[in-house]
């Protein structure tokens, strides 16, 4: 905490910065008022688009060509640092600012030794001999918790995993001895476990170090069990800024209000009534998928690398109406039984569907691709660019003969409608729509062909928290309305407790555990399961019992 | 079109572009000469006012052979290159959509076409077929067919995944309509951009062919032929040579350039939202 009379590392008085666009000046920040005491951890919040990682390489001076600063100041511990030379900016970096990246596979060179890349760092800032540097690197990688220091120093990007990965670029971070380390959403490309491990080392390493950290991100539950204070960012203006406890449970801007609204609490249920106990309409039985077979050429010679399994003997219902989670880590096979249900991916084993049995891949016909509709999780992809909305939801009600050629446009001004959507959107193409809207679009389409499965690929994952809670509530309620069952794949157990009548979940390609929702706590449960859980706090923790 | 204009090689290219279309189109009308008229008390001059950018060994004015050869080998060139695209562009589409075994196979015999240097292919072609501007287009086009048919499949190997491809492929849509409506428009893109850089080289290749006498013709106005013609008096007047050669190079530079910027334009990196 910033006590009176110590100086802060980091001041950010009124910056403002612009870039210049053919389309003239866009600005990016305003007035941005932020500073950061010694060893403080201050959080920036915001959402895709805010600026927050803007103003982020705006304090590492490291910006797009078209980029200007109009107004303000920037000071490290009382230095302005918007008078300085590029040449003093370089010296700076990483010796007195350091900043950790979503992306660790990225940050890495993937040409050089992970213990050459510390050493180099600290060879160039704090002029150790390379052998000198290259014990160093390894009694850092030692602090930040990795087993074999010494193999792990010897190792390529390529043959370490990412949380390995993102401790190695930590741990560069922390060896020059910064006085402010910049993380940018150091936890997001992880998945809940590793990123639960991540997150202990930052607080381990901090409380041995005292470094300051300005900590951005957009996940409000993460920020409220490291972060001493929180600036929250809406369209490159601070909104408001506090000791997280109090921004938090008492938050006074409507902005920062809005984004806690939106934050899944999994006690407010958002699930369609719970059906009544009938025949299940999707059975999966004892599906498997092997993946790197090697291609035929490969196999023909003999040399195929040796296969493994997406998925394994994996066994699921779906009763009609209702909605299954199915969660789990990265690599975990989520998606792939997506793949598979949805006739995108070969596999073994059996699915029935309404009392008809598939055995291959090849075997669904266009009934069953009509029952069975998927959404994705991209919405940026899911669309064709090159056609406009209006073609893109007739496409479903033309393939299927669902709607007399006349009625099409009167069909797409209700589906549009019914996903909320202006009716004249149908002439756009989807580079208009935001990232929400062309969800809302891919899930219209889905529900164009009246199915009666809809599998959900990870639908709310690249949106914003306060986009996703609205296409949360869209699904459910068409689900109401049209009584069809929906899987829903993800990686947000919060989320999926609000919307799910029962979870199953999937690790290195296997259910583990599948359970009603309501018996989520239950001591019962299987060791990973409750590992999840315990590693994503739920929103009462952080934001008191009420909303 | 206005992103490229914006760019200031985008718009050298496309003003160097409208001068040589405007020459290909207008050219045989604009000539001051009739190209096989001999001068016989004017052969090899320097520009003058008379013959503005002189006279070759039988005193035949530059100015009206190159206004007359431009069409012939400004279309060489997008014929060519046209042939090329097609050809390379259906082979690369099947490869790219079909994968596996039919993939495997093209795509190991272009890669053992594309191992030979492009001109020497092109030569041996014209062999073949022997000489004559048809044969040497002819010959242009199944070069560039391998390394066409390669940026056909990759562009649509990328596209191939999309989610809006699987999503059309989940649907149970028909093969055709993937293929046509969905991958298709969306890769392009690329073809199109590669294409335009290309018919620099065909003309490049086809004058060439014109100065090895594997093109067109005597007595034909063919640029390259120009050149090969003009070389023995390269040292009494240096314009013979130079003019056509000048001309072959800004048609070059003009698709290049243009070319480039095109592929700047589709970039979707550098569209503004």
């Amino acid at each position: 905490m910033t006590g009176p009379g110590t100086a802060p590392v980091l001041d950010v008085r009124g910056y403002g910065l612009v870039y210049d666009t053919p389309e003239g000046a866009v600005q990016a920040l305003a007035d941005v008022t932020l500073s950061v005491g010694p060893g403080e951890t201050h959080a920036l919040v915001g959402e895709s688009g805010s600026g927050k990682s803007t103003l982020a390489w705006a304090i590492m001076r490291h910006l797009p060509a078209n980029a200007r600063d109009v107004s303000g100041t920037i000071a490290l511990s009382g230095e302005d640092i918007l008078a300085k030379s590029p040449s003093q900016m370089e010296a700076l970096r990483g010796r007195r600012v350091a900043m950790v990246f979503q992306d660790p596979s990225a940050a890495l060179n993937p040409t050089m030794r992970l213990g050459d890349q510390i050493a180099e760092v600290l060879m160039r800032h704090r002029d150790m001999d390379r052998d000198a540097a290259l014990a160093e690197g390894e009694a850092a990688l030692a602090r930040t918790g990795i087993l074999h220091p010494e193999q792990m120093m010897r190792r390529y990007p390529h043959e370490a995993s990412g949380g390995e990965k993102q401790r190695v670029v930590i741990a560069t971070a922390f060896a020059c001895q910064p006085e402010l380390i910049i993380f940018d959403e150091p936890t997001t490309a992880l998945d809940i476990l590793t990123a639960q491990q991540i997150l202990e080392l930052f607080l381990r390493l901090r409380s041995e170090t005292g470094v300051a950290a300005l900590y951005i991100s957009h996940d409000l539950g993460l920020v409220s069990r490291i972060a001493d204070r929180v600036s929250v960012i809406h369209e490159g203006r601070i909104v408001e800024t506090g000791p997280v406890s109090e921004v938090f449970r008492a938050p006074r801007d409507a902005y920062t209000r809005k984004l806690m609204a939106a934050v899944p609490r999994p006690e407010v249920r958002l699930a369609v009534p719970e059906p009544d106990a009938a025949e299940a309409v999707l059975k999966v039985r004892g599906v498997s998928v092997r993946y790197g077979e090697g291609g035929w050429l490969a196999r023909l010679i003999g040399q195929g690398p040796a296969p493994f399994y997406g998925a394994r003997n994996v066994s699921l219902d779906v009763r009609p109406g209702e909605l299954l989670g199915l969660v789990g880590a990265s690599g975990s096979g989520k998606s792939t039984m997506a793949q598979v249900l949805s006739g995108l991916r070969d596999f073994s084993g059996e699915v029935v569907f309404d009392g008809r049995s598939f055995a291959a891949r090849t075997d669904f016909d266009r009934a069953y691709r009509r029952d069975v509709q998927i959404v994705f999780q991209h919405p940026d992809a899911s669309l064709n660019p090159r056609q406009t909305i209006g073609t893109i939801l007739s496409r479903p009600l033309r393939l299927y003969g669902l709607c007399p050629t006349g009625r099409l446009r009167a069909r797409v001004r209700e589906l549009l409608e019914m996903v909320l959507l202006p009716p004249e959107f149908a002439n756009r193409f989807p580079h208009e729509l935001s990232g929400g809207q062309k969800q809302r679009v891919a899930i219209a389409r889905a529900f164009a062909a009246e199915p009666r499965l809809v599998i959900c690929d990870e639908i709310t994952a690249a949106l914003d928290v306060s986009v996703q809670a609205a296409v949360a509530r869209l699904l459910t309620d068409l689900q109401r309305r049209s009584g069809a069952a929906c899987l829903f794949i993800t990686h947000d157990l919060n989320l999926i407790r609000q919307l799910a009548h029962r979870i199953a979940v999937m690790q290195r390609g296997q259910i583990v555990d599948s359970f009603d929702v309501a018996d989520a706590d239950a001591p019962d449960r299987h060791a990973y399961t409750r590992s999840l859980l315990k590693a994503v706090p739920l929103p009462a923790e952080f934001q008191g019992e009420s909303p | 079109m206005r992103d490229i204009l914006r760019n200031p090689a985008g718009l050298a290219g496309t003003m160097l572009l409208a001068l040589v279309l405007g020459a290909a189109l207008l050219g045989p009308w604009l000539a001051p000469y009739d190209p096989q008229l001999f001068h016989a008390s004017s052969r090899l001059q320097g520009p003058s006012a008379e013959f503005w950018l002189g006279t070759d060994q039988y005193g035949r004015d530059l100015l009206s052979r190159l206004l007359h050869g431009a069409p012939s080998t400004v279309f060489f060139g997008l014929g060519a290159t046209a042939l090329g695209v097609a050809a390379g562009a259906v082979i690369g589409v099947i490869a790219g959509v079909a994968g596996g075994r039919v993939d495997s196979i093209i795509m190991r015999v272009l890669d053992g076409l594309l191992a030979m240097p492009e001109l020497l292919f092109t030569l041996l072609i014209v062999t073949f077929l022997g000489g004559g501007a048809t044969q040497a287009m002819l010959a242009v086009a199944l070069t560039f067919t391998p390394g066409m048919a390669r940026i056909a499949r990759s562009s649509v190997l990328s596209v191939r995944t999309r989610e809006y491809v699987l999503a059309a492929i989940a649907r149970g849509e028909s093969r055709a309509w993937i293929v046509g409506r969905e991958v298709l428009p969306n890769a392009l893109g690329p073809i199109i951009v590669e294409a335009t850089i290309r018919v620099s080289f065909a003309i490049m290749i086809g004058a060439t062919l014109g100065f090895l006498g594997l093109g067109a013709q005597p007595p034909s106005t063919e640029w390259g032929l120009m050149v090969a013609e003009a070389r023995q008096f390269m040292f009494r007047n240096p314009w013979c040579v130079a003019v056509p050669g000048i001309a072959i190079a800004i048609t070059a530079m003009g698709f290049n350039l243009f070319g480039d910027a095109m592929r700047d334009a589709f970039d979707p990196k550098r569209n503004r939202s």
